[in-house]
């Protein structure tokens, strides 16, 4: 069973003068159980309000979605979630103890489990010295890592995560990633909204790019990366007089001991045959890729 | 649903306004000096001002939070985390009312004792000509706390298709005022003189309004508590039914509607 399914869903809203605009058209997405699923796109392109949609906040003009096998439309599809909103607000004169108490409570746990977990996911997001003091007296980055800790404190099998880094200092962007990679270890399936790729880059099996309502690319993030490699920056061992082109290739840089050359894919096989053939030594072997942003930016352009 | 009820309750608790308004009771301390003002019917007088300072405080109670509640959850996006949780939107709803509900019967049962012990100085300081009814007394401060009660059910009901408070407080006022006077307006249109002044159509537009509107008049008891009037038991059975009645059919259609909101 898959952990999301998504089927033609498409969102129109009436916006001012009756204009219909089209949020979301015709998305099919399934996200496997214990994948990790970027959901890339720039503002506006449609990434919240599929979110919203899957959860149920939002009502789709056509189209269905499940989660975990369950209609969306159903709150016991809600269950099995663990949601971050975007920009998240919550509650502000609890506290984050009460207000994950509150949550958990929502999702039948049992009191003790529920003490234990509370205590945990506070602990785990740098929380637990703030927890008693109402949430009106946070900063946003901590109010993030409360929306993380709602989401956390049942466990579930899946994470929809409305822009998790957003508000978070490199510490708390880390501490995120962390989780994610966590998560995935764990056997959970996540699915994030990002419009930041290095996010995606480091911690996804997937990733989806949605523009302006459409899903135009979806692929592993490996197959991205591998399809991506332009050549090699190779740095030999090789005195300025003893540097002379390896299959017609000549050296970009020189210094007294290290020549430096750029070899494209197709004749990195040739060049490193010569190479090995005079006995020269390899000091270094950097790949050039185009990477996930330009992956992304080639798409969104 | 529980869980909602007293996260309501937590959040009415901890809210400055409601402290604020509720600071407004201080007001009681100054009625027994004021009632002696009248030189005569001076237990009458306290209750009077007491029920009459229990009804404002109440009423406005009954605007802040029911026209604000839902509003506020939307406006400040609550809703996006709350209504995501495995709950229904009913339930949400529903939970909300029954926590605001059972704050305003709290805020009651507070006035309530507040303005006995006020009516109970007084008459130790002027004895009554007739005796104190005290049961009528508290029967009165209950159905009041029941007619804003509805008041509060109104305002959710707007909040649920509104985006701005607008609505929900100025719908609950004008329902209030209506609902005040619609027994009245019925009970002149039955009689012999409105039959020739008022033509069939305003007639039948303001028997429709009769039924459409909360008829809050069968809620107000005070002329029975202040004058020691004893309380037909039968009446006031039919007056708690219709209150459930007419506040199941406000929470159906407003749990109908917010199922039906976009959270944008």
């Amino acid at each position: 069973m898959n952990a999301i399914e998504i089927t033609g869903l498409s969102k129109q809203f009436t916006g001012k003068h009756m204009i219909k605009i089209d949020a979301l058209k015709g998305l099919n997405l399934n996200i496997a159980a214990g994948e990790i699923f970027g959901f890339l796109g720039p503002n506006g392109a449609g990434k919240s309000t599929t979110i919203k949609l899957v959860m149920g906040l939002l009502r789709p003009t056509s189209g269905a979605a499940q989660i975990m096998g369950l209609d969306v439309s159903r709150p016991e599809s809600r269950y099995n979630v663990g949601y971050l909103p975007e920009n998240p607000a919550f509650y502000d004169y609890l506290s984050a103890e009460e207000y994950i108490t509150f949550v958990g409570t929502q999702f039948k746990m049992d009191s003790t489990l529920l003490e234990q977990r509370t205590e945990d996911v506070l602990i785990r997001l740098d929380l637990w010295d703030a927890r008693k003091r109402p949430m009106r007296g946070y900063s946003k980055g901590m109010i993030q890592r409360v929306g993380l800790a709602q989401a956390l404190v049942h466990d579930p099998e899946v994470y929809i995560l409305d822009e998790p880094m957003s508000g978070l200092d490199p510490i708390g962007r880390a501490l995120v990633k962390d989780i994610i990679l966590d998560l995935k270890a764990r056997g959970k399936s996540v699915f994030f909204s990002t419009h930041i790729t290095d996010d995606v880059e480091k911690v996804c099996d997937r990733v989806g790019v949605i523009v302006k309502g459409t899903l135009v690319a979806v692929d592993r993030v490996e197959s991205i990366l591998r399809s991506g490699v332009e050549g090699y920056v190779i740095h030999l061992q090789a005195t300025e007089a003893e540097s002379l082109p390896f299959a017609g290739i000549e050296a970009l840089r020189r210094t007294e001991s290290v020549s430096e050359y750029y070899v494209p894919c197709s004749g990195f096989n040739a060049f490193m045959g010569e190479v090995n053939r005079t006995g020269t030594n390899v000091v270094l072997v950097e790949m050039k890729r185009r990477d996930l942003e330009d992956f992304f930016l080639s798409l969104v352009k | 649903m529980f869980s909602i009820i007293q996260t309501t309750l937590k959040g009415v608790f901890r809210d400055r306004v409601f402290q604020g308004i509720m600071a407004l009771a201080v007001f009681f301390l100054f009625i027994p000096s004021a009632a002696s003002l009248s030189m005569r019917q001076v237990t009458e007088l306290s209750i009077t001002l007491s029920l009459s300072l229990i009804s404002i405080l109440l009423f406005i109670l009954a605007l802040f939070l029911g026209a604000t509640t839902i509003w506020k959850d939307i406006e400040r996006r609550y809703t996006f985390s709350v209504l995501s949780l495995p709950l229904s939107r009913t339930t949400y709803l529903v939970g909300k009312f029954f926590g605001i509900a059972l704050f305003m019967l709290l805020t009651a049962l507070f006035l309530g004792t507040v303005s006995i012990l006020v009516i109970k100085f007084s008459s130790v300081l002027y004895p009554p000509s007739r005796p104190i009814l005290w049961s009528t007394i508290i029967v009165s401060i209950f159905f009041d706390a029941l007619k804003y009660i509805i008041i509060v059910a109104v305002a959710m009901l707007l909040a649920t298709v509104s985006t701005s408070f607008f609505l929900p407080i100025f719908g609950a006022i004008s329902t209030f005022l209506a609902g005040t006077i619609t027994q009245q307006v019925y009970e002149y249109l039955q009689s012999q003189s409105a039959q020739k002044a008022v033509s069939d159509v305003v007639r039948n537009a303001a028997k429709l309004f009769y039924y459409i509107l909360p008829n809050l008049s069968g809620f107000d008891l005070k002329v029975h508590a202040i004058y020691s009037i004893p309380l037909n038991s039968s009446g006031l059975l039919l007056t708690i039914i219709y209150f459930f009645v007419y506040t199941g059919i406000l929470l159906a259609i407003g749990s109908i509607l917010f199922e039906r909101r976009e959270m944008k």
